[in-house]
């Protein structure tokens, strides 16, 4: 793929639930290498767009394209296949599973012997577990969550088990990573490290990522291009001076008198 | 020994297949799946097996004795091909249902079976096949296809747990939408499980055929699934032990109880309780294994702790070895 096309694009697409529109008609375009940012207030439809992308909600209209195919209408497991990977907002580890496992687990796009020949031990299995095996072990050593490899993943901290998610994430080996809000729960010296470990991440692994945050001056310090999304809308795009100082946002963020007075939609339009 | 051999010999097996049908139901519960389908591919492969026997293999009324075993075997194959094919088809309609509703289900299969073998002509109505050739002569003889068949399904499923198939269903069970996303396809896992406990049930009906001489509608019906289902629930659902010691230590129970109500000197109204409310004391025993032991008297806790101190020890091991590459 060369680089002047997008890695991934988004095609108006519109989200509804019932009469709730919690996405509506967004496009934009991510590059390859790019930290991109998603933000906007509460229920602004941020998550529900990462949804979209892989493939756990099916858009209501609209287009996702990623690396020149259309995968709006694959399943969560062929998009993962082509290279998407996620976290979760609310985290969503396989809690009863050691940390090795989780990791591990992920690590099942990349096993091509069959179940029965795994089963039966035949030595080609044996050596792609081992080969999985030690590259989970990699990721956990790189998150540093390595000491904790045969712990349960729901015995351990919620910061750790943010990272574990975003090292089962790895363990796909993705193009393109989507962070669903990772500094959440994290102190101002913890974001700090975050912002600095994504970026050597994108580096290490030539990663494209998405990242929902909501921490403001992380993601200016983190994104080459924001978009900012509000009530389902995308209402600023382009780089974090250009969208800082953007007044449609400032009015999202801030709120504005005279915007208050004739609201656009009602408060429950944001769930 | 031979004494006692041939007095248990028909618990012996029974014990041995229940552990084998309980393994059945917790394939799919491996993959969060609670499904209690098991009894009606017991059922389907019992028939298979008398039909086979009695109207394919042998004319009416002709009798070879003792009956080939590898007939028998032949039966099994038969029942498995059969009973997973029949797997795939239900699978995929069932397995869109959750929880409960995916139980009612099966539930509803299990019935259906039941229905059409009362009243389909081939397989004998209401009174159902009967005579159905033996091959041995004494029931404890049964253990020479009913254990190797026990040891075969229970290595199977231990490695199944080991891996990459096997953490696939167990990742579905933790949380099927994040096991979406990392790759799984969670249908073509789910399918498999029911799949393969499906294949167990429908071998084992085979073997029952044999073992118990007839087979008619009454077999393999719900309070059979709720047998195989107490099975897993009190021997453990985590790892492939429970099942098997569920199966066994609560079929071997009525016949324990029904020794100790022998012994002298009990009060009579006790040893009454032991021998006649033996359903009473297996279900109050359920009630208590699931308060005491949620996750069944084999837990996966006490077998976890080696494997921790195996895997710290690769951890040392390989930072070991990644100093040494430093130096």
């Amino acid at each position: 793929m060369n680089n002047s096309s997008p890695l991934l694009e988004v095609k108006s697409v519109t989200r509804r639930f019932g009469g709730v529109v919690a996405v509506n008609n967004v496009s934009f375009e991510v590059k390859a290498r790019e930290i991109f940012g998603l933000i906007g207030p509460n229920g602004a439809g941020k998550t529900t767009l990462f949804n979209v992308m892989t493939g756990l909600t099916p858009p209501t209209s609209g287009t996702t394209i990623y690396a020149s195919k259309d995968i709006t209408r694959l399943a969560p497991n062929q998009i993962a296949r082509l290279g998407i990977a996620r976290t979760f907002q609310n985290i969503r580890l396989f809690g009863n599973l050691s940390t090795l496992q989780n990791v591990l687990t992920a690590r099942h796009i990349h096993s091509h012997t069959s179940a029965l020949s795994a089963v039966l031990g035949l030595p080609t299995a044996i050596a792609e577990e081992k080969i999985n095996r030690d590259k989970a072990y990699d990721i956990l050593q790189l998150v540093g969550l390595a000491q904790y490899a045969a712990e349960r993943a729901r015995n351990l901290s919620y910061g750790d088990q943010r990272r574990l998610e975003i090292a089962r994430a790895l363990a796909l080996e993705p193009k393109l990573l989507l962070l669903d809000e990772p500094a959440a729960g994290m102190n101002a010296n913890e974001k700090h490290g975050l912002s600095d470990f994504i970026k050597q991440l994108c580096d290490q692994f030539n990663l494209t990522v998405l990242v929902i945050e909501h921490h403001v001056p992380l993601v200016m310090g983190l994104c080459n291009r924001i978009a900012v999304l509000d009530f389902g809308e995308l209402i600023a795009l382009g780089d974090p001076l250009h969208v800082q100082n953007d007044p449609a946002v400032i009015e999202a963020y801030l709120g504005d008198e005279t915007a208050l007075a004739k609201t656009r939609r009602p408060a429950s339009a944001t769930r | 020994m031979t004494e006692f051999l041939s007095t248990y010999g028909v618990l012996l097996v029974g014990m041995v297949l229940a552990a084998i049908l309980a393994l059945s139901l917790y394939l799919p519960l491996m993959a969060g799946q609670l499904s209690l389908a098991s009894p009606g591919f017991y059922a389907v492969g019992g028939y298979i097996a008398a039909i086979l026997s009695t109207k394919v293999f042998l004319a009416d009324g002709e009798t070879i004795q003792p009956f080939p075993i590898q007939y028998i075997l032949f039966e099994m194959l038969v029942a498995g091909v059969i009973s997973g094919a029949l797997a795939v088809v239900v699978g995929v309609l069932a397995l869109r249902l959750r929880g409960i509703y995916l139980a009612l289900a099966t539930i509803a299969f299990v019935e259906i079976l039941r229905i059409l073998s009362l009243n389909l002509e081939f397989t004998g109505g209401a009174v159902g096949i009967f005579a159905i050739p033996q091959p041995f002569s004494d029931a404890i003889n049964y253990l020479w296809i009913a254990s190797p068949l026990l040891i075969v399904s229970a290595l199977f499923t231990y490695r199944l747990e080991r891996v990459g198939a096997g953490r696939a269903f167990i990742a579905i069970r933790e949380d099927e939408l994040a096991a979406d996303t990392i790759g799984i396809n969670p249908t073509y896992y789910k399918v498999l499980a029911f799949t393969l406990g499906a294949i167990l049930a429908g071998l084992v009906g085979a073997i029952s055929a044999h073992f118990l001489n007839t087979w008619n509608a009454r077999q393999g019906t719900f309070d059979a699934s709720i047998a195989y289902l107490a099975f897993v629930l009190v021997g453990g659902s985590r790892t492939f032990l429970g099942p098997i010691v569920g199966g066994m230590l609560l079929t071997a129970l009525p016949e324990v109880l029904r020794a100790v109500a022998g012994i002298n000197g009990l009060p009579t109204w006790f040893a009454q309780l032991l021998r006649d409310g033996r359903l009473i004391i297996y279900g109050i025993l359920i009630v208590l294994v699931t308060i005491y032991f949620p996750h069944g008297l084999v837990s996966p806790n006490w077998l976890e702790r080696k494997a921790k101190t195996n895997a710290s020890e690769a951890m040392q091991r390989k930072a070991a070895e990644s100093a040494e590459k430093n130096i």
